[in-house]
């Protein structure tokens, strides 16, 4: 055997069996490398899904409650109200006969009470926003005192060791302000703007008075002065009051009463007018028995005995009138009594109790329960609750209060508030809105991924509509009918725009498409028209031309033709765009849009980014269609051409058809690039969150959304993860696209296979 | 005859006679020159006059004169290149497709040069139908397959269509096995089967001459077979010229061959005098395997 491999191929046995043995082993590595590869595409694949989801899913975790410790040294009864300060250690009560009364949130033991500085019983609690602290006392003489926590933190050895010591501030002074002369305050109101205090108080009979007070502020020592300004007697009430509830504004005053009516009272109006809207709060079998303001001071939470609470606010109807809307209603358990009800300081939440003892975490904009759970076997009394809303303590009836710990991170985000149409606060009607920041701290977060949604797909519907008749049209005539020496040239210059880095597409589009469309609408409008008009004319007139003079141009060529054509249509359109607009539109065809049609005109619109998108999509779209065109077997054409078919007719019922496979994924390939574009519909949409198919006006995609606002969302809020939320979206449409496209597309090579 | 005949070897492989201005000659003698004597009697389909093609710069046929005679088989055999396909593409101007092809010369049909501007080469192809050396069909069922060459002039009434596909698929010899299945996929058929398709579509259309590029090369002997039976069947209603590699097919299924070689028409006779008296020593070292 040696001799023979010797004397065949001039190598030993032994080195032949070595070289085969490397040969095999770059075989294996070969194989390994590239699974390898394949597999880890996957990986990173699969990393890049997992992280989305691993930031995304704790905006659907359930909020959760655990008992930290039972409030054993509590003595106190019948408060008004009683909340913690920011760090949850120190819980200020104010009982109806010691006034404000300080003591540790964990065991129950008083440190302090401050007490107030008048000698008069406490008749009446009212307090001002929740950011602010303060409140004020109404006195059985009739004045009113305003207090206000003040804590300071002292640390010990470590950070962790922080002793809240609190203290009580007076911040319009010591001295009681005379409200009512002589009579004791059964309800109070009261709000403080920069400049100005509005304190509404009623007596005995119901009788309700309003005292308007200017503030002035020392620049030097703090102080506040107060001026009276006004005190009107307003419209009393028709039945007994339960609650008087004064919006942050100082507009709206409701009149709460037992028998389940609200009267809406418009305090801008003179005292005869004020009474604006009585609602029916409640049906004949139900009684209200809490009733509060959200954060923000603008929306109602009435509780009644049916274990519902509804939230009511101020919307316009029709007529432009002010009316009490039910907005929605929430249910902790039905047919059970809410007896407790404590708003959240920084969120649109609340925490409700009920006469068997479950507790329940809601949110209004989600319109959700977040959580909710039996914690006792009689009716929760008072629920107070942290500024941060982690640490609750309540007191069930006839138990010592318990302190809980509240795990509750993402309360505002729901299926429905972020599909779903919601009715916010200061609407006049359930919307999808988008508008994640204000502002202002009790803003209502509006996180509906609708219009972000909408206007990615009407991004791409746009895009789509520019890039598909003119990619598809060129791919097929390039494919079929283009003389290949043109082709060759063609084919890479189209495949070349794709690397034009699309930062600069919407560059340009922004800055000067947009402005050049908007100068000339009418020329803009009529390229659109007329070259595709032109086109179709010259086809015509050639193939009208005797067949001496149209031979003479070498097959494939013909196109080039069509050059002079554009480019006349164009400059002819752009000529005409002025004298159009001055004729037929008065000066300004985009002025003429808005003010005779209604149409509502942005610069950066619908239109320019169809136009510059259109431009990043159509060599994807081209490039795919053409390969899958020219890839069709030769031999169909000849056979359809054989059989005396024009080449048009084969186009279409032969080769289209067996190209449709691969025109089907570069149209899905496309409209997945369009769909995860960012930086043209960035630059080039003006980015207005709005829910409207008008071409002439904005958009704001998801992609472009996270690119706007991840940089300033707070690392692990609410707003951050829906962010990534709307990043999964994404991920998920552009891979369901795909996945379709390959779907088809390996199916259809299935039956045309044999080919 | 011998003189005729060498008359049409000169006349294919040299320039000379190529060149030869063909109008100070009458139509007659031009005939009688480059047509096996046999041939003079028939009727006279195709007839291709001092025809050249180039291929960009490269010359595939130099001068071509021959006829192609009515209802009958014509074979074309020759080595790979000789031209014999580029010939019969020229036929039905299938060659218009390829860019850079150029020709001189006439091709005759029904005494109108094909090459003649005013002529519509879609009517041409649909009276000249050729046939594939790989089937084609297209995919879609094999009823649409028959109907497409109808469907494209504009023949749509679904009575006419039924009669002409199963009169092309029995034509074809292929009705009754697929009587039961003509909505499938035509791509499902086996490869002799969809040759005979083709055919069946090809005939559809009523053409009047049939051009057959190798139909056979892609199929298995029985295949073979079924389709060799058919063109005899075939030759009846049709002129048909067919391209082959296989010597012996083409001895079976032609009455008249052409011997071709590097794009000369070498030596054109009847059939049986070709295969067992070759006069040119080219034709016989072929014909008894010696090169090609």
């Amino acid at each position: 055997m040696e001799s023979t491999s010797e004397a065949l191929f001039g190598v030993s046995e032994q080195r032949l069996t070595k070289m085969r043995r490397y040969r095999k082993l770059k075989d294996q590595v070969a194989a390994v490398g590239i699974s390898a590869g394949g597999v880890s595409v996957i990986f990173a694949i699969c990393l890049i899904f997992f992280y989305l989801l691993y930031e995304v899913l704790p905006l659907f975790m359930p909020a959760s409650m655990e008992e930290r410790s039972t409030l054993v040294n509590y003595e106190l009864s019948e408060p008004y109200f009683t909340v913690l300060e920011e760090q949850g250690q120190v819980a200020l009560t104010i009982d109806r006969q010691r006034g404000p009364v300080f003591f540790d949130a964990r065991s129950g033991a008083v440190i302090s009470t401050p007490g107030v500085a008048s000698d008069s019983a406490i008749t009446a609690f009212a307090k001002d926003a929740p950011g602010t602290k303060a409140y004020a006392l109404g006195f059985a003489d009739g004045s009113v005192l305003i207090q206000k926590p003040a804590y300071t933190i002292e640390y010990g050895a470590t950070t962790q060791d922080k002793t809240v010591i609190p203290a009580i501030e007076y911040p319009l002074g010591q001295e009681p302000i005379q409200v009512l002369q002589g009579e004791a305050i059964s309800k109070l109101a009261y709000r403080e703007s920069d400049d100005q205090v509005r304190i509404i108080a009623a007596n005995a009979a119901g009788q309700l008075f309003m005292k308007d007070f200017a503030k002035t502020e020392s620049f030097l020592s703090d102080e506040v002065e107060l001026e009276e300004i006004d005190t009107v007697q307003l419209p009393s009430p028709s039945g007994e009051l339960s609650n008087v509830l004064l919006s942050l504004d100082q507009r709206w005053l409701f009149l709460v009463e037992n028998k389940g009516k609200v009267e809406v009272l418009d305090l801008r109006n003179p005292a005869s007018e004020m009474r604006v809207h009585i609602a029916d709060v409640a049906d004949a079998e139900t009684h209200i028995t809490v009733s509060d303001f959200l954060l923000g001071g603008f929306s109602l939470l009435i509780a009644d005995d049916s274990g519902r609470i509804n939230q009511w606010f101020i919307a316009y109807n029709d007529n432009n009138k002010p009316y009490l809307a039910n907005v929605r209603t929430l249910t902790l358990v039905e047919g059970v009594a809410i007896t407790s009800l404590q708003t959240e300081h920084r969120r649109k939440g609340f925490i409700a109790g009920d006469a068997e003892g479950n507790i329940g975490l809601f949110n209004t904009t989600a319109d959700r329960e977040v959580a909710d759970e039996q914690v006792a076997q009689t009716a929760i009394d008072w629920i107070a609750m942290s500024p941060r809303g982690n640490t609750m303590v309540f007191k069930a009836d006839g138990d010592a209060p318990r302190n809980y710990h509240v795990d509750n991170e993402h309360p505002e985000v729901s299926w429905s508030s972020m599909w779903h149409q919601v009715w916010y606060e200061r609407y006049d009607e359930p919307s999808f809105t988008w508008q994640s920041s204000s502002a202002s701290n009790d803003f209502e977060p509006k996180f509906s991924l609708m219009p972000l949604t909408f206007g990615t797909m009407k991004a791409a519907f746009y895009a789509m509509l520019v890039a598909v008749p003119l990619a598809i049209c060129g791919a097929v005539y390039t494919a079929y009918f283009m003389a290949p020496a043109l082709r060759t040239k063609v084919k890479p210059t189209i495949e070349l725009m794709e690397a034009m880095p699309t930062v600069i597409l919407g560059f340009l589009a922004g800055l000067w498409l947009a402005p050049l469309v908007e100068a000339n609408l009418a020329g803009i409008t009529s390229i659109l028209v007329l070259t595709p008009l032109f086109c179709i004319l010259a086809a015509l007139l050639w193939s009208r031309l005797p067949r001496d003079i149209s031979t003479r141009v070498p097959d494939g060529y013909v196109p080039v033709i069509l050059i002079p054509v554009v480019v006349f249509a164009g400059a002819l359109s752009m000529w005409l765009s002025d004298p159009i607009e001055a004729t037929f539109f008065g000066g300004s065809m985009r002025e003429w849009l808005t003010n005779s049609l209604g149409i509502d005109f942005d610069q950066r619109n619908s239109l320019v980014v169809g136009l510059a998108m259109g431009f990043a999509v159509i060599p994807t779209i081209f490039s795919i269609t053409e390969d899958a065109i020219f890839a069709v077997p030769k031999g169909l054409t000849q056979g359809s051409l054989a059989l005396g078919a024009t080449p048009w007719q084969t186009m279409v019922r032969v080769v289209l058809p067996t190209a449709s496979p691969g025109i089907f994924s570069a149209l899905m390939i496309g409209l997945g690039r369009a769909v995860g574009e960012t930086m043209i519909v960035l630059m080039a949409t003006g980015n207005t969150p709005i829910m409207d198919m008008n071409i002439f006006e904005g958009l704001r995609t998801l992609s472009a959304n996270i690119a706007v606002e991840m940089p300033e969302a707070e690392v692990d809020s609410s707003h951050f993860r829906i962010l990534f939320l709307s990043g999964l979206v994404l991920f998920i449409f552009t891979f369901l696209v795909n996945t379709t496209a390959e779907v088809v597309r390996q199916r259809l090579r299935e039956k045309y296979g044999s080919l | 005859m011998t003189e005729l005949n060498s008359d049409v070897m000169e006349g294919g492989s040299t320039m000379t006679a190529a060149e030869t201005p063909r109008s100070k000659m009458g139509k007659k003698v031009v005939d009688m020159d480059h047509v096996p004597k046999s041939l003079s009697d028939e009727e006279i389909c195709l007839e291709v006059k001092d025809f050249r093609l180039y291929y960009g710069e490269k010359r595939a046929l130099h001068g071509i004169n021959m006829s192609i005679p009515k209802k009958r088989v014509t074979a074309f055999i020759g080595p790979s290149g000789c031209g014999k396909s580029t010939l019969l593409r020229s036929f039905n101007r299938m060659n218009d497709l390829v860019d850079i092809c150029r020709t001189e010369g006439e091709i005759l049909f029904d005494e109108k040069n094909i090459f003649n501007r005013t002529v519509d080469v879609t009517d041409l192809r649909r009276r000249v139908g050729m046939v594939f050396q790989k089937p084609n069909p297209f995919p879609k069922t094999i009823y649409e397959n028959v109907a497409y060459g109808l469907r494209i002039q504009g023949i749509n009434k679904k009575r006419v269509i039924d009669e002409r596909v199963e009169w092309s698929l029995k034509g074809a010899a292929l009705w009754d096995e697929v009587k039961d299945r003509l909505h499938d996929n035509a791509l499902g058929l086996s490869g002799g089967q969809q040759q005979r398709l083709v055919i069946a579509r090809t005939i559809a259309v009523e053409p009047e001459v049939l051009l057959l590029d190798e139909p056979c090369s892609a199929l298995d002997p029985i295949s073979t077979l079924k389709v060799e039976e058919l063109i005899s069947e075939l030759k009846n209603r049709y002129t048909i010229v067919i391209v082959t590699h296989n010597m012996q097919q083409a001895a079976r299924v032609s009455d008249y061959t052409a011997f071709m070689y590097l794009g000369d028409l070498i030596e054109y006779k009847d059939t049986d005098t070709l295969f067992t008296n070759p006069e040119q020593k080219q034709t016989e070292d072929y014909i008894t395997g010696r090169y090609g």
